[in-house]
């Protein structure tokens, strides 16, 4: 771990009766990670133990090489932003900007010229130096914030869910400029979300965190597509998790029994006779019956017969639940629905590719499980 | 506007009595008071000893509302209703349990005495101690609502860029509570100068002013008690409407007010 930006080694926590158990991450430098989980998963912990504001009672914490896993707060040059971004009220944007340099002057760091008109021009803020934060728009307080943090020369940034007081189009506009900023400043950020979006749209990595435990760190389609145990795939939407049992293989598929139907699925699976498949709802394809000639196995698709029971529309997509034996939910355009002539009680086709199709160990499915704890659906929430 | 007309009535009880104490006067009575030493020495020392008393409740009070504001533990409603307390206690009554406490062999007035011959009754020192048992709760009470009012997440944002918990509270916390602990302060100032049981009981000498209003009401009547009367009003609703004007602006801890 010794090349990374910043890196928590087995990092455990104790704070009342919520604990977080064997933390570990690392991150490169100019690299985002988004850490996602349901409310109560120990998000915000994990961030304010990273700042210094929480001791680990083991593990340790690592920033640009220093052990900072005893420092406090204002030695660690971690950038932090929560919702609405935590502006200064009774400074002006300028105070605001100002403040970590003035922090910094007071612990004797550096005597050099302040530089902030130069951070005001950059981020474009130079016209607002003389407003308080209440004047502002999102946008221009997303700015503010940003500049503020790196005016205090940060090794690394920490945001806690700074958009989910927004609505989503102001949400949109800001991720999108939050990524060019972060990507233009080079500083690897810890990003605290519970909204798929953020992770989809801002992450370099995405871990997982539920009940104190990460659950699995690694790149959005590692985490959408093939999900290390049941609640990741429940936490990231994956509509369909089907009991099936492991057959023999045949060339680099593995055969899978599921209900009355046999599919195929790339890869070895876990060990044992039990499987869990996973299936995106988008990864699913549906035309409609034509004879009964093209079913099973053709190249690397799985063709299964169904009928439908039901379309509902979710605004932009619908949702389709077809019934192969086994209940399927596949998400269509409108225009596919139409097209297609969807209606409940036809008789469809369900194309799945192999490769789309995850195996899980049933038995392992959720470490939460093991340990004979109530299965979490991520609406849980927890007191601290 | 029913409510309008309601809230009207409270207002004109609040306000007729006070301009009927300035129309009964007449301005050549008034300066005669106003020329009486002992009644400048009254008024004098009735502010000293109101300011004093704000001082030592922003010093006690505003770290007890700031422990009290920012730390949660077992007993926490308990320690609010205590310093709610003397608000509920009648003032003869707090000035005899002060007297007890404070006087000559009190369990803080006794080794008061003999280890610093320090005195609690008859003195300045006495005015204070009976202006601060009843007046003190207005600035823990202002200081805690303005001490909750602030985001604790703000102060954590000053510490990660680089400022010690100490600089946190003189450049975010103390600022943003400003105003809150101002107005605590006026209620604690206008408070103290007002009382006069407690004080009159642990220190009816040296005469705080509304302690020589009430002797002048005995000795003399209405007219005399009545000018010296309206001089104290005047004096301390200049000086709270100074104050509440102070509170209002921004803090001077800002570097660049508006």
């Amino acid at each position: 771990m010794t090349g990374a930006a910043f890196a928590i080694e087995t990092a455990c926590l104790t704070l009342g009766r919520f604990s977080l158990r064997n933390i570990d991450l690392a991150l490169e430098d100019g690299e985002i990670l988004v850490l996602l989980g349901p409310n109560g998963a120990g998000k915000s912990v994990c961030l304010e133990m990273i700042a210094g504001f929480h001791r680990p009672t083991s593990g340790r914490i690592m920033i640009q090489g220093r052990e900072v896993t005893n420092l406090p707060p204002e030695q660690r040059r971690v950038g932090l932003m929560f919702q609405n971004f935590g502006l200064f009220p009774h400074l002006t944007v300028v105070g605001n900007v100002a403040f970590g340099l003035r922090a910094r002057r007071r612990a004797g760091h550096s005597k050099a010229g302040d530089g902030i008109t130069e951070l005001l021009a950059q981020f474009g803020i130079l016209h607002l130096s003389g407003r308080y934060p209440q004047d502002l728009s999102p946008g221009e307080k997303q700015r503010v914030a940003l500049a503020r943090a790196l005016a205090a020369r940060p090794d690394l940034f920490l945001f806690d869910e700074p958009f989910s007081a927004l609505d989503a189009r102001t949400r949109d506009a800001l991720r999108d400029e939050l990524k060019a900023l972060l990507r233009q400043s080079g500083v690897p950020a810890i990003f605290v979300s519970h909204d798929h979006a953020d992770a989809a749209l801002l992450a370099d990595r995405v871990a997982v965190i539920d009940r104190g435990e990460l659950q699995q760190v690694g790149t959005v389609p590692d985490i959408f597509r093939t999900p290390a145990n049941i609640f990741v795939a429940e936490f990231t939407g994956m509509e369909n998790v089907l009991p099936g049992q492991l057959l023999d293989k045949s060339g680099d598929l593995r055969r899978v029994q599921v209900a009355d139907k046999v599919l195929y699925a790339r890869g070895d699976g876990p060990a044992g006779n039990d499987a869990l498949l996973c299936i995106r709802a988008e990864e699913i394809g549906l035309c409609v019956m034509e004879g009964t000639g093209s079913l099973g196995l053709q190249g690397a698709t799985n063709r299964i017969a169904g009928r439908v029971i039901d379309a509902t529309s979710l605004g932009v997509i619908s949702r389709v639940t077809v019934d192969c034996g086994f209940t399927l939910v596949a998400y269509l355009t409108h225009r596919d629905i139409r097209g297609l002539g969807l209606t409940p009680g036809q008789e469809v086709v369900a194309e799945i590719e192999a490769s789309s199709i995850h195996l899980l160990r049933q038995d392992a499915a959720d470490p939460a499980a093991l340990r004979g704890e109530p299965r979490s659906t991520g609406r849980r929430t927890m007191a601290r | 506007m029913v409510f309008w007309f309601i809230g009207s009535l409270l207002l004109a009880f609040i306000l007729v009595p006070l301009i009927g104490l300035a129309t009964v006067q007449s301005a050549g009575n008034l300066a005669r008071v106003a020329a009486m030493p002992d009644v400048r020495q009254a008024i004098w020392l009735s502010l000293l000893a109101a300011f004093l008393t704000a001082g030592v409740a922003a010093l006690l009070g505003i770290p007890l509302a700031y422990v009290l504001a920012r730390s949660e533990f077992r007993g926490k409603e308990i320690v609010i209703a205590i310093v709610d307390l003397p608000l509920a206690v009648p003032h003869t009554v707090a000035g005899i349990a002060l007297l007890i406490v404070f006087g000559r062999q009190g369990l803080i007035g006794g080794p008061a005495g003999l280890v610093f011959g320090m005195r609690f009754w008859g003195n300045l020192a006495g005015v204070v101690v009976g202006m601060l048992f009843v007046a003190a709760p207005y600035t823990v009470n202002a200081a805690l609502i303005g001490f909750e009012a602030i985001d604790p997440r703000l102060e954590k944002v000053a510490r990660t860029l680089g400022m010690g918990p100490w600089g946190v509270l003189v450049h975010v916390t103390l600022p943003l509570a400003w105003r809150s602990i101002m107005t605590g302060l006026t209620l604690t100032y206008a408070r103290a100068i007002s009382e006069f049981a407690a004080v009159a009981i642990l220190a009816y000498y040296p005469m705080t002013a509304p302690v020589k209003i009430y002797e002048l009401f005995l000795q003399f009547g209405l007219d005399e008690s009545s000018g010296m009367a309206l001089l104290l009003l005047i004096v301390s609703l200049a000086l709270f409407i100074l104050f509440r004007t102070l509170a209002r602006r921004r803090s001077v801890f800002m570097g660049s007010g508006r």
